[in-house]
């Protein structure tokens, strides 16, 4: 169970005046669903990305386990980033096949090649990958391609999941598999975190527990 | 006959000897510091500095290189002046600007995204380097055989402090000057033919190497 709490949090990127997250609070934490919602440029993939502890905020704290993150030692933030996936929405695959960019995730905490292959083909065979198991990465659709980063992103079992528009190149076949894999998730106590233009995005079998709006970098309502 | 035909075979050995051995020892500081240079947000100012110094002439570092070397000079004591050891110095200070420049070109596109992915994942900064290394290492291999070729074919560095002496210092360039000055075009000729073909073939050899161990 883990639980990540953001306290007054300011962040802006380098060479840019505007902040792109102001005084934010907010907890994400497991066995919760929580949407991200607001506009375009909005800061909600930069909320995504801080709450990933991907990026450092300017000011304020994350507190994970009772302890500010980004005063952890390198083992400790590893040992706390490895409960916790984040996927872009527009994901980065690696050179390799489908599977060796599903099987990265689990090979890099040290699963022997046995394990790692059972766990990547039974996600596969979860999400209807294993067809395209031996296909390079570098040749998939959109569609297939978000697919393969939330399947990297799974594999590990995370205990929060952070996901950044990934509906947003799925048909309607797709959608639901991804829909089901959540689901199950949710039920065994995994987080997750969405990022959305809108509710409307969400399959309707996914109720969130909480929806956090942005505007301008700014929560203007949660419910 | 076959003294022509063993000299050359002499001079390009030692050809491909020298620069192969710079162009590895640059490798060992001019990567770390692309990837050093790559994480910084603001790389203007040394990209400018190191992008300036790619085109050095190579007669004005041959004769830094040769103020030093000599007997007078602040590193006269190694006795370096006119041995392969001073040419293959030079060469691997010559080839760093051009090394860093490209590689970290490379390096600029591949490492923020995939350092942020490799975090995402859980990867520790190790595995992260590993994952930027192979995500760019077609455009390294790339860097790494422009700067062979730029190290093969210069001429001021391994003239000035190598002297060109036969059997010793005497490089592919070093010896095309040398017949072209005596007037035996045709040697230069075969020469300068092998110094093109050595390039192209060192180019296709990697391509070709690259292409095999993707598959």
């Amino acid at each position: 169970m883990i639980t990540i709490e953001l306290r007054g949090i300011w962040h802006r990127y380098p060479g840019i005046s505007n902040w792109a997250l102001k005084d934010i609070s907010a907890t994400f934490s497991s066995g919760k669903l929580i949407l991200v919602s607001g506009h375009n440029g909005s800061g909600k993939t930069t909320l995504l990305k801080i709450a990933a502890l991907l990026y450092r905020p300017w000011h304020g704290e994350i507190i994970v386990e009772g302890c500010n993150f980004w005063k952890m030692n390198e083992a400790e933030k590893i040992k706390i980033r490895r409960k916790i996936t984040y996927v872009h929405e527009k994901p980065i695959l690696l050179r390799g096949s489908v599977f060796e960019n599903v099987a990265y995730s689990i090979r890099i905490r040290g699963v022997d090649r046995c394990d790692a292959t059972e766990k990547a083909e039974s996600i596969m065979e979860e999400l209807e990958l294993i067809k395209l198991s031996d296909k390079s990465a570098k040749e998939l659709s959109a569609g297939q391609s978000q697919l393969v980063a939330i399947a990297r992103a799974l594999v590990a079992d995370p205990e929060l999941i952070l996901l950044d528009e990934p509906f947003a190149h799925l048909d309607t076949r797709k959608s639901k598999l991804l829909s089901q894999a959540l689901k199950v998730r949710r039920k065994n106590g995994v987080g997750i975190v969405f990022a959305s233009h809108s509710r409307g995005k969400l399959p309707e079998d996914l109720e969130p527990d909480e929806v956090i709006v942005l505007e301008e970098g700014q929560i203007i309502s949660k419910y | 006959m076959s003294q022509l035909l063993s000299e050359v075979l002499d001079v390009t050995f030692r050809t491909l000897y020298i620069s192969g051995l710079a162009t590895v020892l640059s490798i060992l500081w001019s990567l770390p510091a692309a990837y050093l240079l790559s994480f910084r947000q603001r790389a203007g100012l040394l990209e400018a500095v190191v992008e300036s110094l790619v085109g050095i002439p190579t007669t004005l570092l041959g004769l830094l290189l040769f103020m030093l070397f000599s007997s007078s000079g602040i590193l006269g004591f190694l006795k370096l002046l006119y041995t392969p050891q001073a040419i293959l110095i030079g060469q691997s200070i010559l080839v760093t600007p051009i090394l860093i420049s490209t590689s970290y070109r490379v390096l600029r596109e591949v490492v923020s995204p995939y350092f942020e992915l490799a975090l995402s994942l859980g990867a520790s900064k190790i595995q992260a380097m590993a994952m930027i290394l192979r995500e760019s290492v077609a455009g390294i291999i790339a860097s790494i055989i422009m700067s062979f070729s730029r190290a093969v074919g210069e001429l001021g560095v391994a003239m000035m402090v190598g002297g060109n002496i036969k059997g010793f210092t005497r490089v592919l360039t070093t010896a095309i000057a040398l017949g072209v000055t005596r007037g035996e075009f045709e040697a230069a000729i075969i020469l300068g033919v092998i110094l093109l073909a050595l390039t192209i073939s060192t180019a296709i050899a990697v391509k070709v190497l690259m292409r095999l161990m993707r598959s």
